[in-house]
């Protein structure tokens, strides 16, 4: 069958099998954005309610740390980083305020891009703002590998790598009677392998899916997490993105990253700090924490926002129950991080979503 | 000739002349500009209305696959003439280019600006050339403007329920090749910008010009913007089919990597047209028949339930709106 026949097909069984009002968060923001942008949001019967979680990782990166690169920047360096980290605000301004006043900030795609620019400038010292999940840790291990066998003394890594787990067991404790399902990011899944989520189930006895980023994924997904949810039995899991998703990840990117890296506690945006959920530089590479190179102490204070960002990751509020969406927040002023990125869920519903249709 | 543009270039003498005559004559060539008098003197024998447009380019980088800065120039400001109804007769060009620059390239660049004026029965026939000193430019910043000849008059407050959205061919293919070039993407496949002119086709639709009643370039802002625009102009409502916009399959698979939405990447060598029903068919045939043209498609139509605003009918049956991009976009994390 054609797959958008299969999707819609997909759908209606949905349409006609739930009946109860169901909570299903997806952990990832670009399942919130396909979700949205492939119009499966708006097929949805009104009882299965989409709720956004923390898999964002500009939503979740501490301004304390957009705050240190502003002010390495400020000396006569070159910072690189992801394209969407360089619109995201710190306590003040974020990196692209810097790009109308300075040329030396580049946009890269793949953290080696950053040892090229290291091994062509070898008079300056370049910093990359190495932010993500378990998703872009590997790469970021290899970069920071290549340049220790290197010996490229003028490359320095602005880490904020945060881990999956420890957000979820924080969220699904809490919200365990509120959240009857879990979408589970497919791309941490490759890197970590399918049993990193098994935990969903078996601990908190929610039903929980891996799924990939196409609607047919997505509608899949969905439809094995209602038909499970609505059947009453225990708890399941499913790895439904088996494409690309082995039980056990990808052995070697999760080696090079526990290398590289040491678990330690993590401050998130809007939500604070957890235990053992982010990734930091061994002893072995501190040398390449640009935080010790130049020296500067990211304060820790509570993130200032006005918005309500952190209810929306936590999947309390839907995006346009904020008080300032639409309004004082949009992609083009945006107050808090779910609108800047481009896979944040508030820019997602922006984007997509109006009432009625 | 030097080999990189100094300041002398841009000071009305001796290296002036040497620039204007070793370069901008040589591939401008016509006898218009070729009798070097302070303004351009032609007669335009008509009782018709005129167009005139201009545009700035200063994009980065200056070349790319399927083309360069300056075909992008010279395409631009005729296919502003074109979608305006107009036939693009005469150009200006402008050049500001910063001090260093090679003159080896601005050379392709001047050639490829010389080609494309043969290839439309377009002329340059007025210019100018400032060197700026290193560090005040990024390389080089061309201007164009033209003027056309009204050939058709649209209405597009004529526009009704029902009338028809014809895209010229495949989409986001110039934001897909700057976008590989930008950040040194290497991928497989073919990636050529289309950027080109579309006078071809719209003069090959003469006959039809009844039918059309309004023409945009999805530019800058892709078709979602070009399509806005329609439909604030039309003040009516658009509904778009995802599956009939005419996109190649490498375009999506880059876009998707990237995190980028290809209804917000320019075209370069693309037209909408708003047309008739009635003549929406034969308006389509004769699109196809041009080489520019043969992936040209019927992707939506004006409707009434849509209330003024653009809406797309996804692949599996949803429904979203299509904004005007508010924010620029940026390759995702992940």
């Amino acid at each position: 069958m054609y797959k958008a026949e299969l999707v819609k097909s997909i759908i209606n069984k949905i349409q006609q099998s739930c009946i109860e009002k169901l909570n299903i968060m997806e952990v990832c923001g670009t399942h919130t954005h396909a979700v949205s942008r492939s119009g499966i949001r708006s097929l949805l019967p009104p009882n299965i309610v989409l709720l956004s979680g923390p898999g964002c990782p500009v939503c979740v990166t501490e301004e304390g740390l957009i705050d240190a690169a502003v002010e390495i920047l400020k000396k006569d360096i070159i910072l690189a980083a992801f394209g969407d980290m360089v619109r995201v605000r710190g306590s003040s301004e974020s990196i692209s305020d810097q790009l109308h006043k300075r040329k030396n900030i580049f946009i890269v795609y793949s953290p080696l891009d950053c040892l090229d620019l290291a091994r062509n400038n070898p008079d300056k010292q370049v910093v990359f703002l190495a932010a993500g999940f378990e998703t872009t840790a590997p790469g970021i291990a290899l970069a920071v590998k290549l340049a220790y066998k290197e010996n490229l003394h003028n490359l320095s890594f602005l880490t904020s790598l945060k881990l999956m787990p420890p957000v979820l067991h924080s969220i699904l404790r809490e919200k365990q009677k509120k959240i009857h399902g879990l979408i589970c990011p497919g791309h941490v899944a490759a890197v970590m392998g399918a049993g990193y989520f098994r935990f969903v189930a078996g601990e908190y006895g929610i039903n929980a899916a891996v799924c990939g980023f196409e609607p047919l994924d997505i509608a899949s997904g969905l439809l094995f997490l209602t038909e499970k949810i609505s059947s009453g039995t225990e708890a399941a899991f499913a790895n439904l993105y088996e494409s690309c998703v082995r039980e056990e990840g990808n052995e070697t990117a999760r080696k090079i990253m526990m290398q590289v890296f040491d678990i330690a506690d993590g401050n998130w945006r809007g939500i604070g700090e957890i235990k053992e959920s982010s990734l930091v530089l061994k002893e072995k590479y501190c040398c390449f924490d640009a935080l010790k190179k130049f020296n500067i102490r990211p304060h820790k204070f509570a993130d200032n926002m006005q918005c309500n960002c952190s209810d929306v990751i936590l999947g309390n509020i839907m995006p346009y129950e904020c008080r300032l969406f639409g309004k004082a927040c949009t992609p083009q002023k945006p107050a808090g991080p779910c609108m800047i990125s481009s896979e944040g869920s508030c820019s997602a519903y922006y984007k997509y979503w109006e009432a009625g249709i | 000739m030097e080999e990189k543009i100094i300041l002398s270039h841009g000071d009305g003498g001796k290296f002036t002349s040497t620039l204007i005559n070793e370069l901008f004559y040589k591939y401008y060539g016509n006898e218009i500009l070729l009798k070097g008098g302070d303004s351009a003197v032609f007669s335009v024998k008509t009782r018709r209305r005129l167009a005139f447009s201009t545009d700035s380019f200063v994009i980065k980088p200056l070349f790319f696959q399927g083309g360069d800065i300056g075909k992008l120039a010279v395409c631009g400001t005729i296919n502003d003439l074109a979608v305006s109804g107009a036939k693009p007769l005469y150009l200006s060009a402008g050049f500001i280019i910063e001090e260093g620059f090679s003159i080896g390239d601005l050379e392709v660049i001047v050639r490829s600006m010389g080609d494309i004026c043969r290839e439309t029965g377009t002329m340059i026939i007025t210019g100018d050339t400032k060197v700026v000193e290193k560090g005040d430019a990024d390389g080089l910043f061309i201007n164009t403007a033209g003027v056309g000849v009204i050939e058709n008059r649209y209405m597009p407050k004529k526009i009704k329920n029902g009338d028809r959205i014809i895209i010229t061919g495949s989409i986001a293919e110039h934001g897909t090749a700057i976008t590989l070039e930008r950040y040194k993407i290497k991928a497989a496949g073919s990636f050529g910008s289309d950027c080109g002119s579309v006078y071809n086709i719209i003069s090959s639709l003469a006959p039809f010009y009844k039918g059309i009643k309004l023409m945009r370039d999805p530019t800058r802002g892709g078709v979602a913007a070009a399509l806005n625009e329609i439909s604030a102009l039309a003040g009516k409502g658009i509904r778009i089919y995802e599956n009939l916009i005419p996109i190649r399959k490498e375009v999506i698979a880059v876009c998707n990597i990237l995190g980028l939405d290809p209804l917000y990447l320019a075209s370069e060598g693309r037209a909408i047209l708003a047309v008739d029903p009635s003549m929406s068919h034969e308006i389509l045939k004769c699109i196809r028949s041009c080489e520019n043209g043969k992936d040209a498609s019927i992707i939506g139509s004006f409707c009434d339930s849509c209330s003024n605003l653009v809406y797309l009918e996804t692949e599996v049956g949803g429904r979203r709106l299509l904004n005007t991009l508010e924010a620029p976009m940026l390759p995702r994390i992940c």
